[in-house]
């Protein structure tokens, strides 16, 4: 039950390799096997969410040998959305017509990669499946104009520095507790001494923020998320940036606690020096994409902040933010390029969620984030929340009213199907905004599964 | 020989650094390459001791079979990111006839200064 998803999307992916990509039934064979790997992983969800955290070790191999595969709310969750967020794109780039041979196949990929990330016990199968989503979204940058390659490959490098940076963490985490198993790293850390810990801890956060785009390790950012093509860029900020969020909560709030508590004064600078940045950015550039791609250094910083708060109310704050704006964020970066009125609404719904009004899902959001903040007590905090809102209506709306407002959107005429497929996504933004009970009880659980 | 190893990884991962900060992009690719062999070196040095060759039946001590099964994975998946950043550096080459970052970059420049003349005549 727990390998169902993960084995249909690597099935998939291998199966899908040498095909031609281009050829319209091989992207709709992707699809139907992500739709099967989201339908077992949301069974596997239902399971977890009702009898706890389930554990597997395959091979047979007794445990404390083998390597363990365990699923907590927490897991599923982001498993369940990255795989969504990459139907979607998926969905919408076979409808729109695929340009490259290996899209559908890197896409299955990036869906294995992820779905056994999200769903690992273990600190190193983690850095393969985390190798195996990246390699898969180095693929995906390159796809598009020629002048992407180059973007791609900056790209590339910078994220692989992340992941080597991110080895050499897991090796110092095996060397000082002599184990990989999250749970045992996790019993164990507290007997080490602090300044190694916060050394290792230091390592691992730099790799999730370089993959994040947080303030300091954003500077790849922007150009790849302008060049590339929009389901690319919904992927790597619906569906990519996901490992960041869910690195940062795992390896912070579960695995290195000790260290974290050290740290939150950081964390909580770093959260809120990202939010300014990306909001002040946002509000000076004109194109979409690049309004979109500065908006995402932004909002991850609101993940940051909720984690340095940390407790049940700050961790459910940022498991409930990391996934409404991974849905925002799809929404947005395939609607962009599109044109019509069905795509403005949906635009518009988008945009509302970015800045939290109801009855969209990004109101919750919000709302969690300003309970974190008085639960930390800091009215400066509640007030950063608050300006970064306001700037984010700033910038959304200005560039609402610069490409529907002003027509400046006449690019290709969109095919039909892409925009009920948008209209699809802003209705389930909407609804998630009107009845928030299930994600609010998933995302208090799983910040539960954390503690 | 904790020092002496350490030292080493030092050196490699400096090696790589270096190399990575410069404009050729094939000396980027090479510098990646040194700092991945200096973190499957780290992933070897976490479970450096003195012992027998683990295999089945077991004499005295033997040294961690774990940390080279780790840096195996470790060293294919460097070999196969090799790969593709290279191929990656083969079709920058083909579209753009270039491999030095600066001349990307001036490219760039020029593209954003035709976006920006654009703008201003909207």
């Amino acid at each position: 039950m727990l390998a169902a998803g993960l084995a249909i999307a690597w099935l998939a992916a291998v199966a899908l390799a040498p095909l031609d990509g281009r050829r319209r039934w091989v992207g709709w064979v992707a699809a139907g096997a992500l739709a099967g790997a989201l339908l077992a992983v949301l069974a596997l969800g239902a399971e977890v969410l009702r009898a706890g955290p389930v554990t597997m070790v395959p091979g047979g191999w007794p445990a404390g040998v083998g390597i363990v595969l365990r699923a907590d709310a927490l897991g599923v969750l982001f498993a369940a959305l990255s795989l969504a967020v990459l139907l979607a794109a998926l969905c919408y780039e076979v409808i729109g017509g695929v340009d490259s041979r290996t899209f559908p196949a890197a896409v299955m990929f990036m869906a294995a990669g992820l779905t056994g990330l999200f769903l690992t016990g273990d600190i190193f199968s983690f850095y393969v499946f985390f190798e195996i989503s990246m390699i898969a979204a180095y693929l995906l940058t390159a796809y598009g104009e020629a002048r992407q390659v180059g973007v791609a490959f900056i790209f590339a490098v910078v994220n692989l520095l992340g992941s080597f940076l991110f080895l050499i963490g897991v090796g110092a985490l095996y060397h000082v507790t002599g184990t990989l198993e999250m749970a045992t790293v996790a019993a164990r850390i507290g007997e080490v001494e602090p300044n190694t810990a916060i050394l290792i801890a230091v390592t691992v956060f730099v790799a999730f923020g370089v993959k994040l785009g947080l303030f300091p390790f954003h500077f790849w950012l922007p150009a790849v998320y302008t060049g590339s093509r929009a389901a690319t860029a919904a992927i790597l900020s619906g569906a990519l940036a996901n490992i960041g969020s869910y690195g940062v909560l795992r390896f912070g709030a579960d695995v290195l606690t000790e260290p974290l508590r050290f740290g939150s004064t950081v964390i909580l600078i770093l959260g809120s020096a990202s939010i300014l940045y990306g909001a002040l950015q946002a509000v000076s550039r004109r194109s979409g994409a690049e309004v979109l791609a500065y908006s995402t250094i932004g909002q991850v910083g609101y993940v940051l902040v909720a984690l340095g708060v940390g407790g049940v109310v700050g961790l459910s704050a940022a498991v409930l933010y990391a996934v409404v704006n991974s849905l925002n964020k799809t929404l947005l970066f395939l609607s962009n390029g599109l044109r019509g009125w069905l795509v403005g609404g949906a635009f518009a719904i988008g945009a509302f969620s970015v800045v939290g009004v109801p009855p969209t899902a990004g109101f919750f959001g919000k709302v969690a984030l300003f309970q974190a903040g008085i639960e930390a007590g800091s009215a400066v905090l509640v007030g950063l929340i608050f300006l970064g809102g306001a700037l984010s209506f700033l910038y959304m709306f200005q560039i609402y009213q610069h490409d529907f407002w002003r027509g400046e959107r006449t690019e290709e005429p969109t095919t039909p199907g892409n925009r009920v497929l948008i209209a699809a996504l802003a209705a389930l933004v909407v609804a998630i905004g009107l009845w928030p009970e299930p994600l609010l009880a998933a995302s208090r659980e799983a910040a539960e599964a954390l503690l | 020989m904790i020092l002496l190893t350490s030292a080493l990884i030092a050196v490699v991962f400096g090696a790589g650094a270096f190399l990575m900060l410069k404009s050729d992009l094939f000396r980027v690719v090479i510098g990646m390459v040194l700092v991945s062999n200096a973190a499957s070196l780290t992933l070897m040095a976490a479970g450096l001791g003195i012992g027998a060759a683990p295999i089945h039946p077991l004499e005295g001590p033997v040294s961690d079979p774990l940390v080279q099964a780790m840096t195996l994975t470790a060293l294919v998946i460097g070999f196969a990111v090799t790969a593709l950043l290279l191929s990656l550096v083969y079709r920058v080459y083909t579209s753009l006839e270039t491999v030095d970052l600066d001349e990307l970059s001036k490219a760039e420049i020029r593209r954003e200064e035709e976006l920006e003349r654009e703008e201003v005549s909207i």
